[in-house]
């Protein structure tokens, strides 16, 4: 048994301040790495009733506002936490789903949650080649989706590989995320439309289409039609508007990087 | 016919574990990935093709969404992985990404027009590639997180 698993099943009783304290960092983490409302809901209930607390919690954009209490006594805790930007991450979604399951059915202690969470978002590290690989291959798979030759799926290729690594570059540099998209459209687009020139009686302007389809914020859309669905409404708009304030940079990017090229949309 | 299928199953397979990469789907599940993705556009590409059902691609895309939402709700269990970790790279290979192209391309062609025939052409393309755009955008959610919602406990007890 290791030291951390020595934690399980302690039967230590905790104040409504240390459940609170964790169940908000822990809330933090899952809304950052793009969680749903739901699911985010789900996890943090089920450690609570696992503390033998009960949790109240109002998910706002930027803030989660929790209360924890002990029902039946006069232990209450309430804690405001701001929600970091932080890359999507369905390994990490994963893995913060699992340990909620963990507390639930193994009886974690909360040290040894608290352990383990920490050790979590630690780990938490892409293999930006690899990424960078696969979703340059993806973008040019979709350039052959959409009807694009070979020539044009090459430049698409070429276009997703060098706007991906910039958009790689300026987020480990902390450039805003609307100034990304605007850029990583933009250089995406001029290099797309070289299809023109290098085929022009091929697929070029599928391959301008393409080139910064790798851009579309589709989580955020898809996040915000679960939400509406679970009627967290004003999560879902803020997500909505996300999207579409994403969505424009990256038109404005193409728009621009056409116009230099001189380039027809039709 | 059958070569157009397997090559659209391929491409799709390719695209969906691209952007799993992307957003970071465990390396476990890439494999899911690619299957939904195939097997959901494969199912779209023949729902649309006139020789089979020759439907709408806004119902096409609807039944589609509604096939991979379900195997990914079903198949999260088995991958220990929540099933939204499969929807997006699943469904994005069915986003319709040349109808927003065009739809885009319209509103800039109006905006630069400069006469009042060339505005309402252009003006016709943004609508109509617009329409379809977000019909098929709203309808491919939809359908796809419906699964989700209707199955709930299977969906949210994957990672148990």
């Amino acid at each position: 048994m290791s030291n951390s698993d020595s934690h399980k099943l302690s039967g230590k009783r905790y104040t409504s301040k240390e459940v609170c304290l964790f169940l908000s960092d822990y809330a933090v983490a899952l809304f950052g790495c793009a969680a749903t409302c739901i699911r985010l809901d789900r996890n943090i209930n089920r450690m609570a009733a696992a503390f033998g607390k009960k949790v109240e919690m109002f998910i706002m954009p930027r803030h989660i506002h929790m209360t924890v209490c002990q029902p039946g006594e006069d232990d209450t805790f309430t804690y405001i936490s701001s929600v970091r930007p932080a890359p999507i991450s369905f390994s990490l979604n994963t893995r913060l789903s699992q340990l909620s399951w963990h507390v639930a059915d193994d009886g974690l202690s909360l040290e040894t949650a608290r352990h383990r969470f920490e050790h979590m978002l630690q780990c938490d590290k892409e293999t930006p080649w690899v990424t960078l690989t696969l979703a340059s291959l993806a973008n040019a798979s979709f350039c052959g989706i959409f009807g694009g030759d070979a020539i044009a799926m090459l430049i698409v290729l070429v276009a997703t590989a060098i706007g991906f690594r910039l958009k790689q570059l300026m987020a480990s540099c902390h450039v805003d995320g609307r100034v990304i998209f605007f850029v990583c459209a933009f250089i995406s687009s001029v290099i797309g439309a070289s299809a023109f020139i290098l085929t022009p009686d091929g697929t070029p302007s599928i391959a301008v289409g393409t080139s910064v389809l790798y851009l579309v914020p589709g989580i955020p859309f898809l996040n915000s039609f679960s939400d509406l669905l679970y009627r967290h409404y004003i999560c879902a708009f803020s997500r909505f508007t996300d999207a579409v304030i994403l969505t424009a940079c990256l038109s404005l990017g193409l728009c621009l990087g056409m116009k230099l090229m001189s380039v027809g949309m039709f | 016919m059958l070569f157009e299928i397997i090559k659209d199953a391929l491409l799709a397979a390719m695209a969906a574990i691209g952007f799993g990469s992307i957003s970071r789907v465990p390396r476990r599940s890439y494999i899911w990935c690619g299957l939904i993705a195939a097997l959901g556009h494969s199912a779209r590409f023949l729902l649309m093709d006139p020789d089979v059902l020759g439907m709408h691609i806004v119902a096409a895309t609807g039944i589609a969404s509604f096939l991979i939402g379900s195997m990914a709700v079903f198949i999260s269990p088995v991958a220990k992985t929540p099933a939204e970790a499969y929807l997006f790279p699943a469904l994005l290979p069915m986003i319709p990404g040349m109808y927003a192209y065009r739809s885009f391309g319209g509103l800039a062609m109006c905006l630069l027009g400069d006469t009042q025939e060339k505005f309402g052409v252009y003006f016709y393309r943004f609508a109509e590639n617009g329409f379809i755009c977000l019909a098929i955008l709203f309808t491919m959610v939809i359908c796809a997180i419906v699964p989700i919602f209707t199955f709930r406990s299977t969906a949210f007890r994957a990672t148990r």
